[in-house]
């Protein structure tokens, strides 16, 4: 049921997401919102829509005189390999499927339920927008193993990292900082204030090549989310 | 990859390289890097057309949506590039009459001159460069409530002012 008092509490927020001027923190706070409400759900197209228009202001240019071709070189070149991924993510979807059925124990059928296949159905076209393979998620952790935040992830094209801390680090900006084994990338910088900080981006290595994602603080403090191994089906 | 899926390809690109190239431009400042962003943009677009809903928007404005974060992208990775949004948005929204768009464009671009210029800046350091409310009261130099405000009552002016044209227009 919609809570008419949230909604005023959120209305400010609207336009701050329709323009993608909110923080990560109040991003998520109103998208919540929106899972059960209608009516702003629809004022936020309407003004997602308006702000995209604004686009239309750029004044229009000519490329260069080779552009056309080269889009169209590069178009060809990608159609194969997107035909790739996505033969690729249906074994590993069944792959999924078959780790639930073991887990739910022999002799046992599991019969799913329309709401999780609704659910499946749903993160297979969100993960088909940009031909994903799968999300993950880890939570960050202080020296006390206390959770003080998470990470998400998605592998697709583009990939992409996005960190949320919450409010307990110190103030200040924590660099999120991606290690692979070819090294250590910082690719976004997340500021704590009182309500936590979100910060990410995509980035250029495969998610399964990511060995942890640290949240580095001004005095060098670090905070890390530890990746589960074994995440790539390649 | 079928030779009409080509030729499709290619009059989608001749369609809007203008349009799509002007906005990586006027992003990422510099002509190879808009370039590129450019390109992607088209390869991201073409291959995910299934996606757009026409009852969501016009493609134009659905390509240019991808246009903008493909470059916010690159303005993300690439801090290097020698980009003044500040400066940017003031030239996009100030009345400048040598500046070459289509008509479709022209009612937003006379809207948003027709709304306080610092709002109008707000949003269009939103929308275009992906600007935060609290990067832009560090850029601007104001308090994060002042450029919060600026955004949400510019965009609803504009919607204010893009009805009364519509009205007048029916």
């Amino acid at each position: 049921m919609t809570d008419r008092t949230e909604c005023m509490e959120l209305a400010d927020l609207l336009a701050e997401v329709a323009t993608g001027a909110a923080s990560g923190p109040d991003r998520a706070r109103l998208l919540r919102h929106l899972n059960d409400c209608d009516e702003c759900r629809q004022e936020l197209e309407e003004l997602s829509r308006l702000a995209d228009e604004v686009l239309l202001i750029a004044p229009e240019r000519e490329p260069p005189a080779a552009f056309e071709s080269a889009v169209l070189d590069r178009i060809i070149a990608s159609a194969p390999r997107s035909h790739t991924r996505r033969l690729f993510t249906r074994p590993a979807l069944q792959l999924a499927a078959a780790a639930i059925l073991a887990m739910a124990g022999a002799g046992i059928v599991w019969q799913a339920t329309t709401d999780d296949r609704e659910l499946a159905a749903g993160y297979r076209e969100t993960l088909d927008v940009a031909d994903g393979q799968y999300f993950a998620a880890a939570p960050v952790t202080d020296d006390t193993g206390a959770e003080i935040g998470h990470v998400f992830l998605y592998d697709g094209d583009p990939s992409w990292v996005f960190a949320v801390l919450g409010p307990e680090p110190a103030p200040g900006d924590y660099d999120v900082v991606v290690q692979t084994g070819d090294g250590a990338s910082t690719i976004a910088t997340c500021e704590v204030e009182t309500a936590g900080c979100g910060g990410g981006a995509t980035i250029d290595a495969r998610i399964s090549a990511i060995q942890d994602v640290r949240l580095v603080g001004p005095d060098g403090t670090w905070f890390t989310a530890e990746l589960a191994s074994g995440r790539s089906a390649e | 990859m079928a030779a009409g899926d080509i030729d499709a390809a290619a009059t989608f690109v001749r369609r809007f390289q203008a349009r799509v190239y002007g906005l990586a431009l006027a992003v990422v400042g510099a002509a190879p890097d808009a370039e590129e962003v450019a390109q992607e943009a088209f390869v991201r677009a073409w291959r995910h057309a299934g996606n757009f809903d026409p009852r969501r928007g016009r493609v134009s404005t659905w390509l240019l949506t991808i246009t903008r974060n493909v470059a916010i992208d690159m303005l993300r990775v690439r801090r290097d590039l020698p980009v003044e949004p500040a400066a940017v948005a003031e030239m996009l929204v100030g009345s400048v009459d040598d500046i070459d768009r289509q008509a479709e464009s022209d009612h937003i671009a006379a809207a948003l001159r027709s709304i306080p210029k610092d709002q109008a800046v707000a949003v269009v350091l939103a929308v275009h460069f992906g600007l935060t409310a609290r990067e832009i009261s560090e850029r601007q130099e104001i308090p994060l409530g002042t450029a919060k405000t600026r955004i949400r009552t510019g965009l609803a002016r504009l919607r204010s002012k893009l009805e009364v044209s519509r009205d007048r227009s029916d």
